[in-house]
């Protein structure tokens, strides 16, 4: 049953991942690419570290994990609008 | 800020950082008695480096399912977006003010960005400069009612 | 399991190439500091799935790989603007 959901959620956000390099590449203009990093690569991410759960060994793997997801999470958030901001610099 | 919110918001602290530390040290005993002098100091250092702010943690913590639902709604619009064939891309920008605190601002941000069809960059005086991958967007009603929900997390009665 | 997980992480480091594609090829500054963000998020993925396929205590360089992306990101933005601006509360005079 808990590979099941392994399968299915790692399948889901290999998906996610692909779709961010996709949008990287095909994106016209560096904010849109930017969007499509950040929201896919983050929910690859989100959905990769769920589906691992439920492969860890104990509660330390699991709150490793965890950690692991919120400080992405942060990096993400605060990344994203440090580079939005440098690249419109670049626009003008 | 006045000794009786001083002391649960040392505990929060003091709580989590012991936590954090349990789960870097896997729950060894040795780990635990290093804890005993690191998690004060970390304790201390973060109380230097981030001065109490008038944050609900419960509400904090409430919002977490919505943002979680929001940020996957925002991969599937933007993984949507890159595999059609027809690239249905309008980007366009927008300026929406917003009545929040230089921090809150930031953290609306963060979360904007992750969130369907957004991404924040910076702030024009206190209006947000926000990116839109879609010139159809409803944008601007939905940073205010972001904005609102950021608004509750801080304490008003300073 | 593990042979499913290493097939993933080879997956992903393949997709990652894809994205490293447009940092090598810019055009513009912001573009190329994505790579941080990359690390953070498929540099990340691809050890998780490695530790999970293996062994678990190589979570410990997913931690601080995450940490460390964020880190990254600030400085690569401080290092390549002038002024170093990037303070997202800075006003946006451009």
């Amino acid at each position: 049953m808990g590979d099941v959901f392994s399968v299915i959620l790692t399948s889901a956000a290999l998906l996610f991942y692909v779709a961010g390099t996709v949008g990287l590449i095909r994106f016209p203009d560096t904010h849109s690419r930017l969007h499509a990093l950040t929201k896919a690569d983050n929910l690859g991410l989100g959905l990769l570290i769920l589906g691992l759960m439920a492969q860890a060994d104990g509660w330390v793997t699991l709150g490793k994990l965890l950690l692991t997801w919120v400080l992405a999470l942060i990096a993400a958030g605060a990344a994203a609008q440090l580079v939005a901001r440098t690249a419109l610099g670049d626009r003008r | 800020m006045n000794g009786r919110t001083m002391i649960p918001l040392l505990g929060i602290r003091l709580a989590l950082l012991g936590l954090l530390w349990l789960i870097l040290t896997g729950g060894s005993l040795d780990g635990v008695l290093l804890g005993l002098v690191t998690v004060p100091a970390a304790c201390w250092l973060s109380l230097r480096l981030l001065p109490p702010a008038q944050i609900r943690p419960l509400r904090v913590l409430a919002l977490v399912p919505w943002f979680l639902w929001r940020s996957l709604i925002g991969g599937i619009d933007v993984a949507r977006r890159a595999f059609d064939p027809r690239l249905p891309i309008d980007p366009s920008w927008v300026r929406v003010p917003v009545a929040l605190p230089p921090g809150g601002r930031v953290a609306l941000g963060a979360e904007l960005s992750l969130m369907p069809g957004t991404l924040v960059a910076g702030s024009d005086g206190t209006a947000l400069l926000v990116h839109m991958l879609d010139r159809g967007q409803e944008v601007e009603q939905a940073v205010q009612a972001e904005a609102a929900r950021i608004a509750t997390l801080i304490e008003t009665d300073r | 399991m593990s042979g499913w997980f290493m097939f993933l992480a080879t997956v992903l480091l393949l997709s990652l190439a894809g994205a490293l594609w447009r940092v090598w090829s810019g055009p513009s500054q912001a573009d190329r500091m994505m790579a941080a963000q990359l690390v953070g998020t498929g540099g990340v993925g691809v050890v998780l799935l490695l530790a999970a396929a293996g062994d678990w205590a190589m979570i410990d360089v997913a931690v601080v790989l995450a940490l460390l992306a964020a880190f990254a990101a600030v400085a690569f933005v401080k290092a390549q603007t002038p002024q170093g601006a990037g303070d997202p509360e800075d006003d946006a005079d451009g």
